[in-house]
């Protein structure tokens, strides 16, 4: 009576740790992927063939010349006899901070290129034990969500599971938009600019409905640079047409939403 | 033994440093002290051996022990001559903002200016503009250029 | 057990089901211009004769400078008039979209101009081919002599429209022009549409000018000017020539700026050599005393509120920039890397300051927060500076010169403008040899 009675404790309380732990995996952080992966993982899966190999170069050339030109040197004056009492003190040590941790986000966005390979090597070996791979999961999980910082290896092992589409279709996905999508220059970087765009597709690849969510954000006084935005991502999507989907699972991919987010871009 | 080795010290010693008091008089031979022109090739005379300007570091308004020299010259020739008149042009070289230069040219005006009247000559015979980098007399880009353009030169007003 | 670990697969795999929309986030995209077909207005069979135009050509000569002018953003790419499917006045009233859309351009410029009883009507349509409507639709009526500005003021409204940033095209730039040997340099005020059109020069060269700048509405001019050789600021009225020296300074005045309510006149004064920052009430001819200090303080720059001045001073030793209250209060240094900095100028946004940074004997033109962070350097150059903003706060004008030979030879000045984000630079089109530019308001508002 009293075994039964903790198996049954025990194998409740698994089924909730679970649940608790897969419910995150639906609300996702937004994720930065460079384009290179998806040139990585055609190459490794044979499920989609998609030839963009030649924009996403184009796109990571671009990315490498914008992080050239952030130049700053910041670095405390030298005392001089001549500064009168009255003057400000200046906040050295603030700036001499900023600038080592700028220092160090920098090696970490070129690094996941060279990473890339590895951890597909390493995920043959987790479909065969998918167990291992749902534990393994969700101590990553809570990992990714106190750090800020993407760390594209376990982001994409997550992806996987969460969204439905293996990786190289979500990926193909994401290249085909970049391609289309025209970003305005003109927008100031330091405002929240996210338009998320629910589209419902037909089994070829077009659009039968578009909905921009926050739609009421258009039309506001003060918001044209959000109008602008959405306008751009809207193009990007009608420009796209017919988008190249997965020959199968017409279910898992008829709905679904963008969020375009330019703030990287702009940042540049 | 150690008599031998001390000598070859001493000799070595003396050598070095005869050779690294060449090299820093190297420094102030040709027409460069530093950054500062000593030549003469720009250089007009108010009177005979009374050289007309004085020449300045970069950014600098600071006077040289040479440019001293010169005023004081000047300082004489004003004194011998009371009912002259002079206007200091202050200018700038080209690498520079052009109106730091302004200002840069209007305190090298007036750093000969304060130096003649501790002289005696009074501020009512002086008076000051400055041309910024507007007028070089040497319109090279070159260090040799730039060095005769930093300068402040007394002019004749009567 | 084996069991249990199934049911597990199983529930799990069905939890995700349940939740099946896909979301894809989107953070890149291409920084390709947006191509856009600009077509010929259509002018109106009614329309008659003026003196001086050709009106015949009008539709074509308004859209060649739109086109021009989205060209030169970077932002746009105007496809080759060849191209066109459509009449300009069929495609005004109904493009048929497919087949725009088929030379690739996602947006469409049209429009109708009619010339009449001494009036000019311009009506503009700007069209989404994507989505296959109207974006914006505009008319305007003025004198036939005004057509470049009514082409001008089209081209904002489209930029607007489809960046959510005002335009700058409808502007003027002040600026001066030389001409002569390095060492003897005319130079005089010269004043053109920022496209190069219309070029006037408001001095004769008899005396040395530099920096002139605009009053905040585009229509007087403050100068520096070397007249009876007394170096003094000057304010020039555009319409009328008359120039007047400001106040009645015992020494050089220099570096003159107005403040963003056009009523006063910050400069420096340079007093027994020593200069520091003044300003003068054009009004009341009360001056204000701002800075004191035994450094150099020149190159004020007002912030857009009137609340703050951007300056270069070098009282740590060097030329820094400094920022402090309107009253001459709070002087804070901002800059702090290697190097020279020099001329601040606040934008018209209130968001940055432009300046000019030498280093290892190279000039820069750069933007930085206005408290210093975030440097960015957008150009480098053997000589160029001063930078001045166009009034979106999106591109900065500037001059560079040349290395010249022994006797001064293969020396030019020219004028350039560059993006904040560091695109887009480009060699502006002048008459003569220039400097110092410096950008107007919008002329329309």
């Amino acid at each position: 009576m009293t075994k039964s009675l903790i198996y049954s404790l025990i194998f409740h309380s698994v089924m909730i740790l679970l649940t608790v732990l897969t419910l995150p995996f639906m609300i996702r952080q937004p994720i930065d992927l460079p384009p290179i992966v998806s040139v990585e993982l055609i190459q490794i899966s044979d499920k989609t063939n998609i030839p963009f190999a030649p924009k996403a170069r184009k796109i990571i050339e671009e990315t490498k010349k914008k992080e050239e030109r952030v130049v700053s040197e910041q670095a405390p004056p030298a005392a001089k006899a001549k500064e009168k009492p009255d003057r400000i003190p200046l906040p050295d040590e603030k700036k001499e901070k900023k600038q080592i941790v700028k220092k160090k986000q920098n090696p970490e966005e070129i690094e996941p290129q060279i990473r890339q390979s590895s951890e597909f090597e390493k995920k043959e070996i987790v479909d065969t034990n998918q167990i291992a791979a749902l534990i393994d999961k969700a101590k990553e999980e809570e990992a990714i969500k106190k750090n800020k910082i993407d760390k594209l290896t376990q982001s994409n092992v997550k992806n996987s599971f969460a969204t439905g589409l293996t990786l190289s279709e979500e990926d193909a996905l994401r290249a085909q938009i970049f391609g289309c999508w025209s970003v305005p220059l003109g927008l100031p970087y330091d405002e929240d600019l996210l338009v998320r765009i629910k589209l419902k597709l037909k089994k070829d690849g077009t659009i039968m409905k578009s909905e921009i969510l926050d739609h009421q954000r258009m039309n506001r006084p003060g918001q044209k640079f959000y109008k602008v935005l959405a306008e751009s991502a809207l193009r990007a999507v009608r420009l796209c047409q017919p988008l190249k989907v997965p020959p199968t699972g017409y279910e898992k991919w008829k709905d679904i939403q963008l969020n375009f987010n330019p703030e990287e871009m702009l940042k540049g | 033994m150690t008599f031998n080795t001390n000598l070859k010290n001493i000799f070595l010693v003396i050598f070095t440093t005869l050779i690294l008091s060449a090299c820093s008089t190297a420094k102030k031979s040709g027409n460069m002290d530093g950054d500062v022109y000593t030549g003469k090739e720009t250089v007009k005379y108010l009177a005979s051996g009374v050289p007309d300007r004085v020449f300045f570091a970069t950014n600098k308004s600071s006077l040289t022990t040479a440019s001293r020299a010169t005023l004081r010259k000047q300082a004489t020739y004003l004194r011998k001559n009371k009912k002259l008149n002079v206007t200091i042009e202050g200018h700038a070289d080209e690498r520079g903002t052009r109106e730091y230069n302004l200002a840069l040219g209007e305190r090298r005006a007036n750093a000969a200016k304060d130096y003649l009247m501790t002289y005696g000559i009074s501020g009512k015979r002086i008076s000051t503009i400055s041309y910024g980098k507007e007028k070089p007399v040497n319109p090279a880009s070159s260090t040799l250029a730039w060095s005769q353009n930093r300068r402040s030169v007394t002019v004749k007003v009567n | 057990m084996k069991k249990i670990f199934l049911t597990l697969t199983i529930y799990f795999i069905s939890l995700n089901s349940l939740f099946a929309l896909i979301e894809v986030d989107i953070t890149r995209g291409n920084l390709d211009p947006l191509p856009i077909a600009v077509s010929p207005l259509h002018v109106d069979v009614k329309s008659g004769e003026h003196e001086g135009i050709k009106v015949k050509e009008l539709g074509n000569n308004i859209s060649a400078i739109i086109e021009k002018n989205f060209k030169n953003t970077g932002l746009f790419n105007p496809l080759k008039k060849e191209a066109f499917v459509q009449k300009p006045d069929i495609a005004h009233l109904k493009p048929r979209f497919e087949d725009w859309r088929l030379i690739k351009a996602q947006a469409l410029v049209t429009g109708k101009l009619l010339v009449k009883d001494g009036k000019l009507k311009v009506e503009f349509r700007l069209w989404d081919l994507t989505a296959a409507k109207e974006m914006t639709a505009l008319a305007f009526t003025t004198t036939p002599a005004n057509w470049r500005r009514v082409a001008h003021i089209i081209s904002d409204k489209i930029y607007e429209r489809l960046t959510g940033e005002e335009g700058y095209f409808d502007t003027r730039i002040i600026y001066v022009a030389e001409s002569g040997p390095k060492d003897q340099r005319v130079k005089k005020l010269g004043i053109m549409d920022q496209d190069g059109a219309n070029t006037k020069y408001l001095t004769l060269g008899n005396e040395l000018v530099l920096t002139p700048r605009f009053n905040p509405t585009n229509q007087m001019v403050t100068y520096l000017s070397y007249f009876r050789n007394m170096p003094r600021v000057y304010l020039l009225d555009i319409e009328t020539g008359m120039q007047e020296v400001v106040g009645n300074f015992p020494g050089m005045t220099f570096a003159p700026r107005f403040s963003p309510d056009g009523k006063k006149i910050i400069m420096s004064f340079a007093e027994d050599g020593n200069s520091d920052i003044y300003t003068m009430d054009l009004e009341t001819r009360v001056v204000e005393r701002i800075t004191n200090h035994s450094s150099i303080d020149t190159s004020p720059s007002f912030s857009p509120d009137g609340k703050y001045i951007t300056f270069n001073s070098d009282r740590s030793g060097l030329q820094q920039i400094y920022v402090m209250r309107s009253d001459g209060s709070g002087v804070k240094r901002i800059t702090f890397g290697t190097g020279i900095y020099g001329t601040p100028v606040w934008s018209p946004r209130g968001d940055l300051i432009a300046f000019t940074k030498v280093r290892k004997g190279r000039f820069y033109i750069g933007v930085m927060r206005t408290d210093g962070s975030g440097e960015r350097l957008l150009t480098e150059n053997f000589y160029q500076e001063a930078p001045s903003w166009s009034p979106n706060g999106r591109v900065l004008v500037f001059y560079r010169e040349t290395k010249a030979g022994a006797k001064g030879e293969g020396f030019s000045a020219t004028l350039w403008s560059i993006d904040i984000t560091g695109y887009n630079e480009r060699k502006l089109t002048t008459k003569t040899d220039a400097s110092d530019p410096s950008w107007s308001s919008l002329l329309s508002k």
